[in-house]
């Protein structure tokens, strides 16, 4: 057996190969050159997930478990990968994994190979029709390269009856969906992968994930063209966040964009981009000019075609929920928005929850700020820590010391930056932010000192530390320098992240919300999910009900949890808000707790009324935020409860209930 | 067990459904109505339609229309899809709900009175899958 083969041959570089990947989470961060160190070659060559890091740890536990057999791909994946390093740097970066281990094990076992053992993928009628589509490269059968896609498109646990196929152009996805049609084989879009992975170890697998068929990875239409004349960008579907922003930046323009790897096509598609730019920026259909879509018959269809129907329009009440997109969405057209020159990042400390919100909402409605915010201690703590333990000790820290519960999170020009200061008193300026970020692994020590007790029995510790006498210790005190936060990293990348800490950029608060690279870090070695919604402004006891909600739910299911971001919208008319649980995906009773979480928090939203929840959310980006937003549903009766719950087994057959 | 989409599905189906599905208990005596277009028939590639009524939860009207579309019909819901897609409902692979949500097969009519019937409709689509096993390839 080729499987026992590897398990006596390299046996402990396996099983800490596999501990390795079961801590991954798809994050996507090896797709994109966020650090500056070029990009994994293997995987701009070849394409197919399973030549990316990210793949390589999904297909290393489908090796090992013998759930894949060797094929002649897997030769070609293990040779493609030159150990360069680059991905340990990305991944470390984002989650402390080390990828290269992976590659490295996956090496060892195709070098302990029996070759004769080794198959050879039959190639069947429908490879071939896809193959005549894109070319003999970018479509594959082969059961090693679509175990790599299990849990970012594939639920866990189903056979691997699938096809790949990359696309070049919107005219090959049409012809694919086309051919797809003519066969009767289910199909669905994939970009970043990254939403469908949140769902994989839920109750939601297979209502968003694809349960067999063909999967169009966008991956491969990477058209992006910026028009500074008419601050507009084309975008193809195979360009991530990251990608367009950088390129924006080139021309001192800014995009709104998702976390930094998410596809900005396919992010259109689900939420309509959901940023904490939104108020100055817009949502839902605010964020494009034209889109070029393919529909499920296949036919190509544009924004500005004359003939075509009202394409903004769409029922707005509770049971409008999608879970796939009505289109794919294969380019589109993005406004961009100019950087001006005197942009600051502030941020405001408050100890409860209620004045930070009526802060945010005041500075929303008057258009104060580009980028607009409350965060919770929690998300400030994940994003700007270098590790999971330095955030969870940062947490105590803010929680238990310097009562810092939320902070107002404010990206403003110059004149915005005093009325902020006029609302709220005073702010910690970004020379603050640079040192809480490079002094975060300082700070996080001095839990239990005496500094922090003497700290907490201030009257107002927050006050005391970020605009009082003790603000002078606190900047000296955290020996806030590249050198000192690279020290937490594995020793031989110290010197890299002592590089990178360096750069400006990487301590520039308008830097990293634009970029947006530290969502990431919320799903480092776990998982993160992060329901919510919309909900009106106008009635903050309401709003604060709803949040309420979601904690107690937490509480219930004995999660860690908290708040997430609570951002405005339409000058201040609404807000948005992502209410926060982590869990360990790979911990089944967990995602059982995590899964009736999800369920309970929709069911008590939609019966609290007025609100627009994240299942709702869903595919709704490419409609007007008019349509979507109003009116918002109001709360279910007990019949329409009654429905929801007859909806919720008719999709997911026999599940727990709450 | 009969072939999916012939006319012996239609009388089997008809028979079955009448008695074994109760009216109150089981169709929680709904009027409603719909035509099930199915897109892509195999082996040539053709289109064929079926049309379902129910009358107080009994079932008044089951018809088969292949090819040709069905004009003198006025249902309540029009579901179009794909023949894989319908076989996928009938073979219990994909609930109706799923293939709604996840756009499998088109909805032409309120979703949202959809999905207050999903219950009963589910309650049909068992029935009918009772009586077929033989699908085209």
């Amino acid at each position: 057996m080729t499987h026992h083969n590897l398990m006596t041959v390299k046996k402990t570089d396996m099983n800490t190969a596999v501990a390795i990947a079961k801590k991954g989470t798809h994050c996507g961060m090896c797709r994109i050159d966020f650090l500056g160190t070029g990009l994994c070659p293997s995987g701009r060559k070849h394409g197919f997930l399973a030549y990316w890091p990210q793949g390589r740890m999904e297909l290393i536990k489908h090796l090992h478990d013998g759930t894949v057999q060797p094929t002649e791909k897997l030769i070609e994946i293990a040779e493609s990968c030159s150990l360069c390093g680059i991905c340990d740097k990305q991944c470390n970066f984002a989650t402390q994994l080390r990828p290269e281990k992976v590659a490295q094990a996956i090496k060892d076992y195709v070098a302990s190979l029996d070759k004769r053992t080794i198959q050879k993928v039959k190639e069947d009628a429908i490879i071939t029709g896809l193959r005549q589509i894109v070319g003999e490269k970018w479509a594959t059968n082969d059961p090693v390269i679509i175990s790599s896609y299990v849990r970012s498109i594939i639920p866990p646990n189903v056979p691997l009856d699938f096809y790949v196929v990359m696309p070049e152009t919107t005219d090959q996805v049409s012809r694919i969906v086309h051919f797809a049609n003519t066969h009767n084989i289910p199909f669905l879009p994939r970009s970043g992968g990254t939403a469908l992975s949140v769902a994989s170890p839920t109750v939601l697998a297979n209502a968003t994930n694809l349960e067999r068929g063909i999967i169009i990875d966008l991956l491969r239409l990477k058209k992006l063209e910026i028009h500074p004349e008419s601050s507009t960008a084309v975008v193809g579907a195979g360009v991530t966040s990251f990608e367009l922003q950088k390129e924006t930046y080139n021309h001192h323009l800014r995009a709104n964009v998702a976390e930094a790897g998410a596809h900005v096509c396919a992010n259109i598609a689900t939420t309509g981009i959901v940023t904490t730019w939104g108020n100055a920026y817009g949502c839902f259909a605010d964020n494009f000019i034209d889109l070029v879509l393919v529909d499920n018959d296949g036919v190509i269809k544009t924004h500005h075609d004359l003939e075509i129907t009202n394409p903004y329009s769409v029922d707005n009440g509770f049971a409008n929920i999608s879970l796939s997109p009505p289109y794919i969405i294969t380019e589109t057209t993005v406004k961009l928005y100019p950087v001006f020159a005197d942009e600051e990042a502030v941020m405001v400390p408050f100890d409860n929850l209620k004045d930070a919100l009526d802060a945010v909402l005041e500075l929303g409605q008057r258009g104060v700020g580009l980028s607009l915010a409350v965060l919770s201690y929690k998300y400030l703590a994940e994003f700007i820590c270098p590790t999971r333990q330095i955030a969870t000790d940062f947490e105590d820290v803010c929680k238990n010391y310097l009562k810092l519960r939320y902070v107002l999170d404010v990206v403003c020009k110059k004149e915005d930056k005093k009325i902020v200061e006029d609302v709220v008193g005073y702010t910690i300026n970004q020379s603050m932010l640079r040192t809480l970020i490079l002094g975060s692994p300082k700070l996080a020590s001095l839990k239990n000192s005496e500094f922090m007790k003497i700290l907490s029995e201030e009257k107002d510790p927050l006050r005391a530390i970020f605009a009082g006498p003790m603000k002078k210790h606190l900047e000296q005190g955290l020996d806030a320098t590249p050198e000192n936060i690279a020290k937490v990293y594995d020793a031989d990348l110290q010197e890299f992240f002592k590089k990178i800490y360096s750069k400006p950029e990487f301590t520039n608060v308008v830097w990293l919300h634009a970029f947006r690279i530290l969502p990431s870090r919320l799903m480092r070695q776990r998982m993160a999910m992060g329901p919510g919604g919309a909900i009106w402004a106008g009635d903050k006891a309401h709003i604060l009900k709803w949040i309420k909600m979601f904690a107690d739910v937490g509480d219930k299911y004995q999660l860690e949890h908290a708040l997430g971001f609570i951002s405005p919208l339409d000058n201040g008319k609404f807000i948005y808000i992502e209410y926060d649980y982590f869990y360990d995906h790979n911990d089944t009773n967990a995602a059982g707790r995590i899964s009736k979480t999800l369920l309970e928090t929709t069911e008590q939203s939609l019966v609290l009324g007025n609100v627009f929840t994240l299942i709702n959310y869903l595919f709704k980006g490419i409609y007007r935020k008019e349509h979507v937003l109003y009116p918002l549903p109001k709360g279910l009766t007990t019949e329409e409860d009654a429905i929801f719950r007859d909806v919720l087994h008719s999709l997911l057959g026999d599940y727990e209930e709450w | 067990m009969v072939k999916f989409l012939s006319e012996e599905w239609i009388e089997y189906g008809k028979r079955y459904i009448r008695s074994n599905l109760d009216p109150t208990k089981d169709l929680g005596n709904l009027t409603t109505s719909l035509i099930g277009v199915i897109e892509h028939v195999p082996p040539q590639d053709t289109t064929t339609n079926f049309y379902l009524e129910l009358q107080n939860g009994q079932l008044s009207d089951f018809i088969l229309s292949p090819g040709e579309t069905i004009t003198e019909k006025n249902p309540v819901f029009v579901i179009t899809g794909t023949y894989g897609a319908f076989r996928d409902i009938f073979e219990g692979k994909v609930g109706t709900a799923m293939a709604i949500l996840k756009n499998r097969i088109k909805l032409k009519g309120s979703k949202l009175e959809a999905l207050k019937i999903i219950k009963q409709l589910d309650g049909l689509i068992d029935a009918l899958r009772k009586v077929t096993d033989e699908f085209e390839e």
